[in-house]
């Protein structure tokens, strides 16, 4: 059972953010300088990459066009429309924060159909979260309430780079449970070691 | 896109929710209604909106639950394979991201959390479905009043939180994609009991 998460989350996001002093013992993590928005963001992505990546990595690559049947589940994405809809989501809104075209087609909201194998799936994973950390290091207190062209109208940088996380951790909660129907605990979620 | 659509048709309903409110025109005859210009989003605004979206799909989701499945853990399936061991209930899921955003938000506004809260999963004594959904719904009443604090020079300005810091800004909007990672899972909680939820059931 996952207990106290979100303060968990918050240690991390602290010792991310400030040019932490690392010692590489037990010792709590201070922040040591002022936080920025971009900083700020981009730990947010951080947190959402760590966990997504490797739940998407658990899958076995045979069980990627899994899709849960016992309920009301017509129509619902495969774990590997789920991946490949995050990453495209994420190409989608973060190009639009950098002012750049995505890098792949973002028409069909899963994702390129050439984009087939479990490395190629969690290689298009990957190279969108690069991208989400250039989008929040581009972010300023001057810039972050600009509006933006994206695929949905103009929206303010500071939104389309933020809002892309809460949308991951949307389908990184589906992700957790197809993984627990295919018997496979989210490595997020393993007792810490 | 349109899961996307869908989104962000939540965000424009949200928007519009709390903007000054407009006469109703009269049907067929009125000119083209002059668009109200777009105020210039401020960091408050943008947090609002996003903590709104969440909000709005979270409280459908949970009110979409009948009471009696509050209860339901997928692990009561028992399906073939699977590891669901000590997962929490419907109403775990629905109490501990209440929980949550009381502990984010109130360390931004300085109100005092409710009583009763032990450990993550909020106070005992909330057992029925209409008190975890008040109890849900007030904690984002406590959300939007974080986010109203919110200001270009002190989203940076770092504030105690249990026994560490975090920038307000971090402070306000981490209950946002927190929310939404038990959303997903309470998503397929309520597929399984044959229930599509509120915000993807077609239009």
């Amino acid at each position: 059972m996952k207990t106290w998460k979100f303060p968990f989350l918050l240690v991390v996001l602290s010792s991310v953010i400030g040019a932490v002093a690392q010692s590489g013992n037990a010792q709590p993590a201070q922040p040591t300088g002022p936080a920025s928005v971009s900083d700020i963001a981009n730990a947010e992505i951080g947190i959402i990459e760590r966990e997504l990546v490797p739940a998407a990595e658990a899958m076995p690559e045979d069980k990627y066009n899994f899709a849960p049947t016992a309920g009301e589940f017509k129509g619902v994405r495969t774990f590997a429309q789920q991946v490949k809809h995050v990453a495209t989501t994420n190409y989608a809104f973060w190009s639009a924060v950098l002012g750049e075209k995505p890098a792949v087609d973002v028409s069909n909201e899963n994702g390129p159909d050439s984009i087939k194998t479990k490395a190629d799936i969690v290689k298009f994973l990957k190279d969108s979260f690069a991208l989400g950390h250039r989008a929040a290091k581009s972010l300023t207190s001057a810039n972050m309430g600009e509006r933006v062209e994206s695929e949905f109208g103009k929206q303010p940088r500071l939104f389309l780079t933020t809002f892309t996380v809460a949308h991951c951790f949307d389908h990184y909660g589906q992700m957790v449970e197809y993984l627990r129907m295919n018997g496979i605990i989210p490595p997020a979620s393993r007792p810490q070691k | 896109m349109k899961h996307l659509r869908t989104i962000f048709l939540l965000l424009v309903l949200c928007l519009t929710v709390g903007a000054v409110a407009q006469p109703p025109q009269a049907s067929g005859s009125a000119p083209a209604a002059q668009q109200p210009a777009q105020p210039a989003p401020t960091v408050a605004s943008v947090v609002d909106r996003q903590i709104s979206t969440i909000e709005k799909q979270f409280v459908d989701l949970a009110e979409a639950m009948p009471e009696d499945k509050f209860n339901f853990t997928p692990e009561s399936l028992n399906i073939k394979g699977s590891e669901y061991k000590t997962v929490r209930t419907f109403a775990f899921e629905v109490k501990h991201v209440a929980t949550a955003n009381y502990f984010f938000w109130s360390s931004v506004t300085g109100d005092k959390l409710p009583e009763g809260i032990k450990g993550p999963n909020g106070p005992d004594d909330l057992k029925s479905k209409a008190e975890i959904i008040k109890f849900l719904k007030d904690s984002f009443a406590l959300g939007h009043k974080a986010a109203a604090s919110l200001t270009t020079e002190n989203i940076v300005e770092m504030l105690p939180f249990r026994q560490n810091k975090a920038p307000r800004l971090q402070l306000v909007t981490s209950p946002v994609p927190h929310a939404f990672d038990h959303y997903g899972q309470l998503v397929e909680y309520l597929r399984m009991n044959g229930i599509v939820p509120p915000a993807s059931r077609g239009n």
